[in-house]
């Protein structure tokens, strides 16, 4: 028995009137809580994206309307960061995903120090970004850095290249540092998952003579699909709203300019309140789209997967 | 319900990328009080607390002037709080307290282009007779970074202006910028390092040569002076510098840390930098190997031209003890504490007196060099939408250098940028 049809059946009930009061009561604190820490500072940015603020007045502002959109989708840069940013998005998560899925099955395999190196290799997760970001750039800095001496002393490509101050290199040194930093969370989200899959489903595909390719092809990986498109659709939403390292690696030179990053600087570098709320509300709009495209055609799976699990 | 559920998730992502986006985080302005004017008076029997706001105290000068100016008025117990770790942070931080009329902060230590930012929002109080009191011995460029609007919105602290480290061993003392980059091509080892990344870093090394050459951004009156054959000029010469290797390339990726730590790995002739960087490198294998130089001329028309830097020190139009503050003012300004400025914590005074000082000199050798590179330094362009401006310049230098653009496009997009910033509304 569902809920709703246990709902339905009660309603009209006096006892169910008041307990759906009491219900209204409990969860009340929490839609409040939920409204100023949600839709207040929402509703705000929406209103401060419908005007615009003086530079050269204190004080003096106007309403524009649609205006500061309209200024952002007419000219050049918000497009460029809307590229940049999904071509960044793209290829970090799909290298996660890929990496995470191969991480999270050696984790799974029975080994002593098990539990121990599951801790260990969440630490580059949990380094603050920015912290990893300053490494990186060290890394490949084209003097002291220790990248391009051991790709010059290999005689591999990339050796003579400055790699933060090169269109496509420096997105790729962005790419590396955000697939190093979270494939840990992936592995661990996909790992979880893993773990879910009952030995049984190993033990009848062995029994029909699977190939390890074809267990892997055939029941694990359609199995963990759900684990998986959970954790692209976190990596996703975090991928787009990416800061942090073209902020510190390249300042958003070289192609690497984000949405968060250009609407960073339209507020608080250039003050122009306006301009730059919108151009948050538009990365917020964007994250929105992808984040109901994802749910819409990738979580009706985990619904299907769940219902077919309880029957 | 499956709708609800979706929406339901949608929004409360939609929020999280919301509130990380850093939306909602920044309040319109509001008007502020026709500006207050200090009375260098009221410094007499000032007491209760002061509270200094500013960047982060790296050298440890703001907290140590604040323990001597106590020392010398123990009415007053002075404390100095750090708003963020970046220049930017702490810009962003401070407008947020002015925009709030917060009192928590008496007094502000300001980058000389916030100055005329700050002041042209009535966030400032008018220190014009606190400031003529003192700038007798003060230099006259940076006196002139509190100036807007024909009035004094601070008082200088400390100054800076750039300087050219070289190593004595491989290359001469640069005259001209001509002769350094000539120089510098001539072997990979004497190549020369600069802030070429893409931020405020690029604009003042550009500035510093495009004022060399003779060339401005905007005038007094604020028409636009970039489209001009000085730029243009300017421009082929460090994107012609990039390609010979005069600069190593790696520059389009260097701030202040990343070029002295390539070139305190030896295999650079010339830095372009701060004087901080003089105590850095004493510090290293290279102490005693390297000369320091004033800022080369362009051509060897005029002298070189640099432009200043430095911190000023401005009372908020929301000041709880603004008389406290005018003291601590007094204190800063006199030859005495400049001294210490040079002498315990390696940065450019603003009081001329303190670079001829024996006990100066003998810490810092290079004082006569850094004063010709002070006195000759200009401002950075005076406007309230400064930001924008810089940020024109050295997003397209930036592309020049980088061979992504060509000297034409980029002066006339520097040029309609700039324009724009200042129809600013």
């Amino acid at each position: 028995m569902t809920v709703r049809s246990l709902v339905t059946e009660r309603h009209g009930n006096t006892r169910d009137r008041a307990e759906r009061r009491l219900a209204g009561f409990m969860t009340a604190p929490s839609l409040i809580l939920m409204a100023l820490v949600a839709a207040v500072p929402i509703g705000y940015a929406i209103w401060l994206s419908l005007n615009q603020y003086s530079l050269l007045q204190v004080g003096l502002s106007r309403f524009v309307g649609l205006g500061n959109y309209v200024d952002a989708l007419a000219g050049p840069d918000w497009w460029r960061a809307f590229g940049q940013t999904f071509l960044f998005a793209g290829t970090s998560v799909a290298l996660e995903m890929v990496l995470g899925t191969g991480m999270a099955m050696l984790l799974n395999l029975t080994f002593r120090g098990r539990a121990l190196l599951r801790t260990v290799v969440l630490v580059p997760y949990a380094i603050i970004t920015v912290v990893s970001a300053i490494t990186w750039q060290t890394m490949f800095d084209p003097t002291t850095g220790f990248v391009p001496q051991i790709l010059a002393a290999l005689h591999l490509p990339g050796a003579g290249v400055v790699w933060l101050g090169e269109q496509g290199y420096a997105m790729a040194v962005i790419v590396m540092a955000d697939v190093w930093k979270t494939t840990p969370f992936a592995a661990l989200i996909i790992l979880a998952g893993l773990q879910s899959i009952s030995q049984e489903t190993y033990e009848a595909a062995e029994l029909d003579g699977a190939s390890r390719w074809k267990t892997f092809a055939h029941v694990t990986l359609p199995l963990l699909r759900p684990a998986i498109v959970l954790a692209a659709i976190f990596r996703t939403l975090d991928a787009l709203r990416i800061f942090d390292l073209p902020f510190v690696l390249t300042h958003g030179a070289n192609g690497t300019q984000s949405m968060s990053m250009l609407a960073y600087t339209q507020l608080n570098e250039n003050r122009l309140v306006g301009q730059g709320s919108a151009l948050s509300i538009l990365t917020f709009i964007t994250v929105m789209v992808v984040s109901a495209v994802y749910i819409r055609f990738g979580g009706g799976n985990i619904r299907d997967i769940a219902r077919e699990d309880r029957s | 319900m499956r709708g609800r559920t979706v929406t339901g998730i949608v929004a409360a992502a939609g929020a999280i990328g919301l509130a990380l986006s850093g939306c909602g985080s920044s309040t319109p302005p509001s008007a502020g009080p026709s500006a207050p004017v200090v009375d260098p008076a009221s410094a007499k029997g000032a007491s209760g607390s002061l509270s200094i706001c500013g960047g982060r105290d790296s050298v440890g000068l703001y907290k140590g002037a604040v323990d001597a100016f106590m020392k010398a008025n123990p009415g007053i117990s002075a404390k100095y709080t750090v708003l963020g770790a970046t220049t930017d942070e702490s810009r962003t931080q401070a407008i947020q307290r002015l925009q709030a009329k917060s009192s928590e902060c008496d007094m502000y230590l300001t980058d000389v282009t916030w100055t005329p930012e700050f002041a042209s929002q009535g966030w400032l109080q008018d220190m014009t007779k606190v400031t003529d009191a003192v700038k007798d011995t003060l230099i006259p460029s940076t006196v002139a970074t509190t100036q807007y609007k024909g009035k004094s919105w601070a008082t200088p602290f400390y100054t800076n202006a750039g300087l050219i480290y070289y190593a004595k061993d491989k290359v001469a003392k640069p005259e001209t910028w001509q002769q350094l980059y000539a120089e510098a091509a001539k072997s990979p080892d004497n190549g020369l390092v600069y802030q070429g990344k893409q931020y405020e870093g690029l604009t003042v090394n550009f500035l510093e040569l495009l004022y060399s050459a003779g060339g401005n951004v905007i005038d007094d009156q604020g028409n636009i002076k970039i489209d001009s054959p000085e730029t243009r000029k300017v421009l082929d010469f460090m994107a012609q510098g990039i390609k010979n290797g005069s600069a190593d390339r790696a520059v389009l990726t260097y701030e202040e840390n990343a070029s002295r730590l390539a070139y305190e790995s030896g295999k650079f002739g010339y830095e372009r930098n701060w004087p901080n960087v003089y105590g850095q490198l004493n510090a290293t294998p290279l102490k005693g190997t390297f000369g320091v130089a004033p800022l080369p001329s362009f051509d060897g028309n005029s002298n070189g031209s640099g432009v200043l830097g430095g911190w000023n020190l401005a009372i908020s139009a929301y000041a709880s003890n603004p008389a406290a503050a005018v003291a601590f003012v007094n204190f800063e300004s006199t030859p005495e504490w400049q001294k210490h400025v040079a002498m315990d914590y390696s940065q450019a005074p603003a009081g001329e007196a303190a670079y001829s000082d024996p006990g100066v000199l003998d810490k810092m050798p290079f004082a006569k060099e850094l004063l010709i590179s002070v006195k000759g330094a200009k401002p950075r362009p005076v406007s309230p939408v400064y930001s924008q401006i810089s940020a024109a310049i050295n997003k397209n230098v930036y592309a020049v250098l980088s061979g992504t653009s060509n000297t034409e496009d980029a002066v006339k997009n520097m040029a309609d940028q700039i324009k724009t910033a200042q129809a600013s509304f």
